[in-house]
């Protein structure tokens, strides 16, 4: 019983902080455009 | 904010209304702003998310207003700057796929123990309570767009799909409370993951519809950013939005005008297909007008700016054309059924409750209750229309149609008629070469090999052609308006113009040989008509040229009816004619002048390299080259058309047969985790098989 309580928070904690990561992410507008930032480096300007 | 005023005494103005989800949300902001006290008119965009509004100043303002846009959950902004994208529906989405894939985790374990028997009761309550835990946010916080949509539906009495979905979520997610308090299994699982799909539906729509958005701004805002102003003997780049009427700007070759103005000085070749389509450069030089985002082709100019921004030509007719093109969302066709859908489930689960309290047990007659309710949940049904129309708009932008409403997108499938323009559409909308000999259009390719004008690229373009190597001619000088000339093989050459379709090679010796150019088909034009008109289709020809060129680009392209000689005006009354003998009219064009009858039309579509005000109140773009995408956008809307068809009857016929076991009390929480997900996985593979369906019939 108790390896589990331990795994299952352990997991769930690991989980949470790569989903905070996630939500971070997004809030800061990395996932707005997918598809512009890969060609805009081949654009002079 | 800008307001205007108009001559009634009534004020107009436009705003963005940012988290406009789905066409009944735009459906539920415009009823509400039409029932408001001191509103005359109130249109929203779906496509692009704008509203124009027109109101009474003595009796409301616009702050009310967007108050009253605010208390729906949307958010008005100034028109100005870019559209955002809905950062907290992906989120929220995020949040739940993660959940229902943890959750999903747990009660794997919940569902091994009880199918192998003998699982320690104190391992099933940490999975279940752990399930919970997770499962609270997404039931609570990202599961909030449908409470709110379902909420806003009750308030103002126009009821959509979102009442059903989130009656469902509520239902799940209490009995799932309830469920872990007494230690008996719940449906957390197949909540999450409804949650996460639908909202992945949603995100999905919103992108799809947002990139056409973008792409018909980015077409039409070609006006440069910044300009070099002359401010005595000195040139200093600035923003455009520096410059102030009077302003002296230079403008070299080959750059674009970044404001309406005067030339003072100078003079050069001006290219203004932005506004008129028309591909033929006009010599300028002091004292004529030029338009903000025409092309200097060649040659410099000096312009005293008179008109910056949004007091340009260009832009007040793009913004004139676009709220011309504010179409009307209609709720879907789910939209429709969702009122029968929660009415016929509730009644259901009235009966089941009322008949098995009668025939068996209180406790019986709740549980089968809640059964009914747990597995009417729609979510295959909300889920059909989004996913087969992006898969469909997909499909569609992928073979170069990029549409801009899944309603325009859609209504392809009852057009009968095809209209087409000529110059742009049928034809490329630039010169080529008809008729020149070998070895002069040889000397007159190395001539033009330098220049940029649309008559040098056509002879150029005939040369590759024909594969014939360009010379390299010397001494090159062009001179605006004139024509060009050069030493080829050592003898000097002068290219002039010799009329319309027509320039001539002058010799030093005297002799002189012409080559003629003119509008022709495009390569595909036949073919497309062809299959055009094998889908039953009637293809009509209207253009404003003269009946004689018509008819002779008509055969070209196969068309048999051509409509001749047509201004503007008159294209949309023709467009409007067929549409009262009950045509469904399909119209494509590219010009200035096609504007009214790209609104007219049931189905407006602009080519990509046509006039930004044709782009702006179109519904979709052809950005290829060709007219042969066209054919594809019927193809994807049809397959579209029909998957989304077949996916409503299925979660239709699936419900039925859940809610009809419920009531019968064969389901279980293993049952419904099993059977729940099949009519969404339905949903999506099909959706997933739109893109190989439109490839097969392509072939």
């Amino acid at each position: 019983m108790r390896g589990i309580v331990i795994l299952l928070v352990a997991a769930l904690g690991i989980g949470g902080v790569f989903t905070a990561l996630l939500v971070y992410a997004m809030r800061r507008g990395q996932f707005d455009d997918l598809d512009d930032p890969p060609q805009r480096m081949l654009r002079d300007d | 904010m800008p307001v205007e005023a108009g001559q009634d005494g009534s004020v107009s103005a436009r705003l963005v209304v940012e988290g406009l989800r789905c066409a009944s949300c735009v459906w539920v902001t415009e009823k509400v702003l039409e029932r408001t006290e001191g509103v005359r008119s109130a249109t929203v965009s779906y496509a692009s998310g704008r509203a124009t509004l027109h109101w009474d100043p003595a009796r409301t303002d616009l702050g009310a207003l967007a108050r009253r846009i605010a208390a729906l959950g949307y958010r008005p902004r100034p028109l100005e700057g870019a559209t955002a994208p809905d950062r907290g529906l992906m989120v929220r989405m995020a949040l739940a796929a993660i959940g229902a894939l943890a959750i999903m985790g747990l009660y794997e374990g919940l569902y091994a123990g009880w199918w192998y028997g003998g699982m320690d009761p104190a391992f099933a309550a940490l999975f279940r309570w752990t399930s919970l835990a997770i499962a609270t946010p997404v039931a609570l916080w990202c599961a909030t767009p449908f409470y709110a949509g379902a909420l806003t539906g009750l308030r103002h009495r126009v009821l959509h799909m979102d009442l059903p979905v989130a009656l469902g979520v509520a239902v799940l997610y209490v009995h799932g409370l309830v469920s872990t308090l007494r230690q008996q299994d719940a449906y957390l699982d197949s909540m999450t993951m409804l949650v996460a799909l639908l909202l992945a539906g949603r995100l999905l729509e919103a992108r799809g519809r947002r990139r056409a958005a973008e792409a018909a701004t980015t077409l039409a805002s070609t006006v440069p950013r910044t300009a070099r102003r002359a401010l005595g003997d000195r040139v200093e780049t600035v923003p455009v939005e520096s410059l102030v009427p009077g302003d002296l700007i230079d403008v070299g070759a080959g750059e674009e005008i970044a404001a309406d103005g005067v030339a003072t000085e100078g003079s050069g070749q001006v290219r203004m297909a932005l506004l008129t389509g028309e591909s033929e450069p006009i010599l300028l030089g002091p004292g004529a007008r030029v338009v903000a985002g025409a092309v200097l082709l060649d040659g410099a100019l000096t312009v005293r700016v008179e008109a910056v921004g949004e007091a340009t030509l260009v832009h007040r007719m793009a913004s004139a054309l676009e709220s011309a093109g504010d179409t009307r969302a209609r709720p879907t066709a789910a939209d429709r059924i969702a009122p029968w859908f929660t009415a016929a489930t509730l009644a259901v689960a009235g009966v089941t409750f009322v008949a098995v309290l009668a025939l068996v047990s209180a406790e019986e007659a709740i549980a089968r209750t809640v059964a009914v309710l747990v597995v009417a949940c729609p979510c295959a049904l909300a889920l059909a229309q989004p996913l087969g129309s992006a898969a469909g708009l997909g499909a569609a932008a992928r073979r170069g149609v990029l549409l801009r409403s899944t309603d325009a997108f859609l209504g392809l499938n009852d057009v009968t008629l095809v209209a087409l323009d000529k110059t742009g559409t049928i034809t490329a909308g630039e010169p080529s070469v008809t008729g020149a000999d070998d070895p002069h259009l040889r000397i007159a390719a190395g001539l033009e090999r330098y220049s940029s004008h649309p008559i040098a690229r056509a002879i150029v373009a005939e040369a590759a052609r024909r594969d014939i190597p360009l010379p390299r001619a010397g001494e090159v000088r062009e001179q605006a308006g004139v024509g060009i000339e050069g030493v080829v093989d050592g003898r000097r050459w002068r290219l002039r113009s010799g009329g319309p379709g027509v320039v001539t090679l002058l010799d030093d010796r005297g002799g002189a040989a012409e080559i003629r150019l003119g509008d022709a088909a495009r390569a595909d034009a036949r073919a497309t008509v062809a299959e055009l008109r094998a889908r039953g289709l009637r293809v009509v020809l209207l253009t404003g040229d003269h009946a004689e060129i018509a008819r002779r680009i008509a055969g070209e392209a196969g068309i048999e009816e051509v409509i001749a000689g047509a201004d503007p005006e008159t294209k949309r009354a023709r467009i409007r004619g067929f549409q009262d003998v009950g045509e469904r009219v399909l119209f494509a064009g590219d010009g200035l002048n096609d504007g009214p009858a790209l609104a007219a039309a049931d189905v407006g579509l602009a080519m990509g390299r046509g006039a930004a005000s044709s782009v702006l109140v179109a519904d979709g773009i052809v950005s290829d080259e060709a007219l042969g995408p066209v054919v594809s956008a019927f193809r994807s809307a049809r397959v579209a058309a029909r998957v989304a068809r077949f996916n409503h009857l299925q979660s239709l016929a699936y419900n039925l047969v859940t809610v009809a076991a419920a009531v019968a009390g064969l389901v279980t929480p293993l049952v419904a985790a099993v059977l729940m997900p099949v009519s969404s996985a339905v949903v999506i593979w099909t959706s997933l098989r739109v893109e190989p369906a439109v490839r097969r019939l392509e072939r």
